[in-house]
């Protein structure tokens, strides 16, 4: 019956427009940078490598696929949380406003197995989000841009890495970024078990991902403490795979805060779900 | 052994108390009227028997079974509409019969569908997204919905809530074909007294979150003093008729020549005779033991 009900919820998903505003709007946003380092991308770079020209010579393709598939990156996974809460903040709520949970909680399908499904189809659009992501700013951008080094500003100064070391980190990082965003797609599922309408999770989850990122970045030290425990500082893990030495034990921490938020939210919303009265 | 039984039931929402000690049960063949009043706690019951809601207290059972214990097979047994039927707009009447039917606990292909679209008047439309239904037409597919999966019992919360007179006898007949041809057991929540009257053979009415009554309809019905509407030509003959002989009835003028007239046992025959007899010129005489009267009586209304 759950995977049943999951394909169900793929359909329910497959027949929104709203899933398809995520899409478009990732390839319009992805396509605009692309066109915007096509035009005046060496201006961009000279921003970046500007300071360290006078010790260093650069040659070569820098602005390369490789590069501009690492801007993407840092510029989309602000917008992309918007775009999955969309429709994952819609799945429960949306099915409240419009009265269709009376008929679905009728059936023989425990509460569990409708979360679980929900939950499911979720992470699936999750994942094909990040790998739309991941083919745009990646193949698209190689395709364009063609292939090379690719030149990194850490806070311990500039690190080149070689083209052939690449591939993997970048595979990586779409892993760590899948699963900020899995993390994001959990929390709106669990707002949207608590609200009758669609708008509200969405809202509410951008406003916890914009508080959390504020308390995250505010040098205060009163935050110090919980600052690691907020998923918001490790939606960024993924930037960390471009580090060398590789940071091993990070990512392992980030991976852990990560999968114990989605854990502890769904364990929520099944506990919430399970013994809500359905009176809409 | 009933199909669906339900003992003291209770539910609280808070401090309020939505149900408070609601007992009945409906037996296999049965079409069950579950009347009351606004906020008696009807949709609270029907939400309770369907797991939307969790008792505060009671036991619902279906086919001997505890419902909190075996939901599952339990509703796959069970077809229903709660108040109207809430369909995915986005999608097709076809594929939102093949969203429930798949977690209908049976196997549903897509002839059943193109069958069941046919029985409830959609074919053609089928292909059509839900958007576009008029509130019959979705009333329809939640019929076929409910039915699609070839359920033992069908549950009707306000199934005509919204409907055209066409409409509302198009529901009737089919509840009616539900009990005769397919031998379904139906409870049948209504605020149309004059519609479970005709269907329903077994009834129970509830106030204020408790069960006031619980029977066979013709056997409660028989059990109320019955009252006549007459109209006679001669008022004066009839005034004096029962001031004479039957001093005991209660006697009322209505409007012109027309009374009332409420007596406890069934003496209609004599009363004809002695109208006929005294010269009172008796043109019609209306039996008003209607359910609606019923109702009212024990609502308090």
């Amino acid at each position: 019956m759950l995977w049943k009900n999951t394909y169900n919820e793929l359909l329910k998903i497959a027949s929104k427009i709203r899933s398809y505003i995520g899409i478009g709007a990732l390839t319009i946003l992805v396509l605009i940078v692309i066109f915007a380092m096509k035009a005046d991308g060496k201006t961009y770079l000279g921003f970046v490598t500007g300071s360290f020209e006078q010790t260093l010579s650069f040659n070569g393709n820098i602005l390369n696929g490789n590069l501009i598939a690492f801007i993407i990156m840092q510029m989309l996974i602000v917008h992309v949380p918007l775009l999955i809460a969309l429709v994952t903040g819609d799945l429960l709520s949306g099915e409240s406003a419009t009265g269709s949970i009376r008929m679905l909680a009728t059936k023989p399908i425990s509460r569990t197995g409708i979360v679980l499904s929900k939950w499911l189809a979720a992470t699936l659009y999750t994942l094909i989000m990040t790998l739309w992501m991941g083919f745009l700013s990646l193949v698209v951008s190689q395709w364009i841009f063609g292939s090379g080094d690719l030149i990194v500003l850490n806070p311990d100064g500039l690190l080149i890495i070689p083209n052939s070391d690449l591939l993997w980190r970048f595979g990586f990082a779409m892993g760590l970024a899948f699963l900020a965003l899995w993390t994001v797609a959990t929390l709106s599922l669990a707002f949207s078990a608590l609200a009758k309408n669609s708008v509200g999770p969405i809202v509410i989850t951008m406003a916890v991902i914009i508080l959390f990122t504020l308390i995250g970045t505010l040098d205060v030290t009163v935050f110090d403490e919980v600052k690691f425990y907020l998923f918001t500082t490790h939606m960024a893990a993924w930037r960390i795979v471009f580090e060398e030495p590789f940071p091993k034990q990070d990512i392992l921490q980030s991976v852990g805060v990560l999968v114990g938020h989605i854990v502890g939210l769904l364990a929520f919303t099944l506990f919430y779900f399970n013994r809500k009265d359905i009176t809409s | 052994m009933p199909l669906i039984e339900v003992s003291h039931l209770a539910k609280n929402f808070g401090s309020f108390n939505a149900v408070k000690d609601v007992s009945f049960h409906v037996n296999e063949g049965d079409v069950f009227g579950f009347l009351g009043p606004n906020g008696a706690g009807k949709s609270t019951t029907i939400r309770c028997l369907l797991s939307l809601i969790k008792p505060s207290a009671g036991n619902i059972s279906f086919f001997g079974q505890s419902l909190s214990d075996h939901r599952s097979s339990v509703l796959s047994k069970v077809g229903c509409i709660i108040e109207k039927p809430d369909f995915y707009k986005y999608a097709s009447a076809q594929r939102n019969l093949e969203i429930f039917g798949r977690i209908s606990g049976k196997t549903i292909d897509r002839k059943q569908i193109e069958a069941m679209l046919e029985f409830v008047g959609l074919k053609g439309r089928e292909k059509d997204k839900v958007a576009g239904f008029s509130h019959g037409m979705k009333q329809r597919l939640g019929i076929a919905q409910t039915l699609l999966h070839d359920p033992e019992i069908i549950i009707l919360d306000e199934p005509t809530t919204g409907l055209d007179p066409q409409g509302i006898i198009d529901v009737r007949n089919l509840i009616l074909r539900l009990r005769d041809e397919h031998k379904k057991t139906v409870l049948l929540s209504s605020h149309q007294l004059s519609e479970i009257e005709i269907i329903a053979n077994r009834m129970v009415i509830i106030n204020q979150g408790k069960t006031i009554v619980e029977g066979d309809v013709q056997a409660l019905l028989e059990k109320q003093s019955l009252t006549l509407e007459v109209e006679v030509s001669n008022p004066e003959a009839l005034h004096a008729l029962f001031l004479a002989e039957f001093p005991s009835l209660k006697f009322e003028a209505l409007y012109g020549n027309n009374f009332l007239i409420e007596m406890e046992s069934d003496i209609r025959s004599r009363l004809i005779e002695r109208m006929v007899s005294a010269g009172c010129g008796v043109r019609s005489m209306i039996p008003k033991r209607s359910l609606e009267d019923f109702f009212i009586k024990m609502v308090g209304a």
